[in-house]
């Protein structure tokens, strides 16, 4: 062994040229294969995606074409005569969704400013990890959680809380109207606002860190206080993340399904009041799968699915346009 | 001739240590910053210069496990004392970084944004304080047209002259420089340099410098430091003529270092 290699560092200039060669020759057909490996799993996911939206398609068909825009506009859902509407299912998954982020990203973001600026050193991690658990819990979790726990507290204590609250206010107290039942759009609201706060949190606190000591620094170097700091240099710094965090938790709300079917009440109903009971696509999806045995029935839960794809992929839209527009203007 | 006005010391450094966790960086400095005068620190990489700084306006109050002892005053007032005000004390002495960091919003919001947190201005005495603190860092010709224009967009030597400008418009009484013109290019240093000298008369300066010409150029008084312990203190041309430590002789001609 030690003689070969003796003799191979002793060939002289031509020869090293050759093997040299034979190298780059090999390099050149692993980079090759390299490059075709990694094009197929990158080009698998547009695959993907493209199966999910004809399936899709395919299976929505024929709920399309009999509702044709009515299936959109009509908030009717009656299995029994075959009449499908999603009005009800969309306007619940928006209103849930609107409601959660309302309720979650104030929360999510004190939290992030708290552990990024004012959390004593030793709290920062057990928190932090607290943040990250509450992310880890599966949603059938909260679920259970919800109707068992939650929905009774909300039930005796917020919502007549909130009904004698709006009472004399025009416009609330339509929004806040009783019963009582627990169950209901607000509830799950409130649900689905623990659930995303994980996730913004998560988001918005790595990206405060992003900021650079040196710019706190300088920021506290002329005298401004935290909450100055906060507001007027670490925020403006990292809008394009903070965006994107908020799109993330808004992404989720849009589509959980367990935790809300569980406290929606799953009424196919468009309701003034907050606090009646609705339902959301991917609830009905859920709930109604079992029994859908009808084509037209099972054609119009997937059209549901394809508005709900429909309705996340505007979300992810709106959200890019947002981080361009605002990389614009810090451009200029 | 007219006779110099008397020395005042407007801070006076006694016996500091400084302590990064169970690192001491800071070992019992003494030393006074003299009214509207020019003090330079010199001495390698990590001889405490700009821990020196960062205690004088308490930059390390942000961070755990960094502590002081010993004695700060200004104007007479130890500012070590728990019972300071932080902000007041960091709108009486201004800080310029190593790296020009403004702020993300505009150049006028830069400037305006540490007038208006402790000055209630109408719009257009703000203008006036805004273009006069410009004007002081000679940038105000440079930026008149765009000030709407976010900090960002300026060039690196501009945009350290806004920071030396968003110090100067909330009329602080020490500047400290800790290292302001080590990332910028000749001419834009030229014009940092030039700048300190204007301003010496009208604020006290401490500024960190690895560059001994600029030591020499633009300071009154010279602190060598090295360690973390003050090896030499006096008037920058004895200073660099006639040190009277053999460290000092060395680092200034570049023996060590």
């Amino acid at each position: 062994m030690a003689v070969i290699t003796m003799n191979s560092s002793d060939v002289g200039p031509k020869a090293l040229a050759t093997t040299r060669a034979a190298a780059v020759r090999g390099f050149r057909r692993g980079d090759r294969i390299f490059r075709l490996v990694t094009f197929a799993a990158a080009l698998s996911v547009l695959v993907i995606l493209c199966g999910v939206m004809l399936s899709l398609l395919f299976g929505a068909w024929p709920a399309l074409r009999t509702f044709g825009f009515g299936f959109f506009i009509h908030a009717t859902w009656n299995p029994v005569k075959d009449v499908f509407g999603a009005l009800a299912a969309i306007y619940g998954t928006l209103v849930t969704s609107v409601l959660a982020m309302l309720l979650a990203v104030p929360v999510s973001f004190g939290i992030a400013v708290f552990l990024t600026e004012l959390c004593p050193w030793w709290l920062r991690r057990p928190i932090g990890i607290a943040v990250e658990l509450l992310a880890g819990i599966p949603s059938i979790i909260y679920g259970i959680w919800g109707l068992f726990v939650f929905l009774p507290f909300v039930q005796s204590v917020i919502q007549p809380f909130l009904i004698n609250l709006f009472a004399p206010i025009p416009v609330l107290n339509i929004l806040f109207a009783g019963p009582p039942y627990g169950i209901g759009t607000f509830s799950a609201a409130f649900i689905l606002a623990i659930m995303v706060v994980p996730f913004i949190t998560a988001v918005t606190r790595d990206v405060f860190e992003t900021v650079p000591a040196v710019l706190k620094e300088a920021a506290y170097g002329i005298g401004a206080t935290r909450l100055e700091v906060v507001r007027r240099v670490v925020i403006p710094y990292t809008r394009t993340g903070l965006v994107g965090g908020v799109m993330l938790g808004l992404g989720r709300a849009l589509g959980e399904t367990m935790a809300v079917t569980f406290v929606i009440g799953n009424a196919h109903a468009i309701s003034s009041s907050l606090l009646a009971p609705g339902t959301t696509i991917s609830a009905v999806i859920a709930n109604e799968f079992n029994e859908a045995t009808d084509p037209m029935y099972i054609s119009s839960l997937i059209a549901l699915g394809l508005i709900l794809f429909f309705i996340t992929f505007v979300v992810l839209a709106i959200s890019r346009l947002l981080l361009m527009r605002i990389e614009d203007a810090e451009a200029k | 001739m007219t006779a110099e006005p008397a020395l005042v010391q407007k801070v006076t450094i006694r016996d500091l240590k400084f302590f990064y966790g169970d690192t001491q960086a800071l070992k019992a400095i003494s030393l006074p910053l003299y009214e509207h005068k020019v003090t330079a620190f010199i001495g390698p990489s990590g001889c405490g210069k700009s821990t020196l700084l960062r205690v004088l306006n308490r930059m390390y109050d942000l961070y755990p496990r960094q502590r002081a002892e010993g004695e700060v005053l200004l104007d007479g007032d130890d500012i070590l004392a728990p019972t300071t005000d932080i902000n007041l004390l960091r709108s009486r002495i201004g800080m310029v970084f190593q790296k020009p960091t403004p702020f993300p919003m505009s150049i006028y919001d830069n400037i305006a944004f540490g007038i208006k947190l402790y000055e209630r201005l109408t719009k257009s005495e703000l203008d006036q304080r805004v273009e006069g603190a410009l004007r002081s860092a000679a940038l105000w010709d440079e930026v008149k047209d765009k000030l709407k224009s976010s900090g960002l967009s300026l060039s690196g030597g501009q945009q350290q002259r806004l920071c030396i400008a968003r110090t100067v418009a909330i009329q602080p009484e020490v500047i400290l420089l800790d290292e302001p013109a080590s990332a910028l290019d000749p001419i834009s240093t030229a014009k940092i340099e030039e700048l300190i000298d204007e301003l010496s008369a009208h604020y006290t300066i401490a500024v960190v410098t690895h560059n001994m010409q600029q030591a020499a150029r633009v300071s009154d008084y010279t602190a060598f430091m090295y360690l973390g312990s003050l090896v030499e203190f006096g008037e920058t041309p004895k200073i660099f003529t006639a040190p009277q430590q053999k460290q000092t002789q060395d680092y200034i001609t570049g023996r060590f270092g």
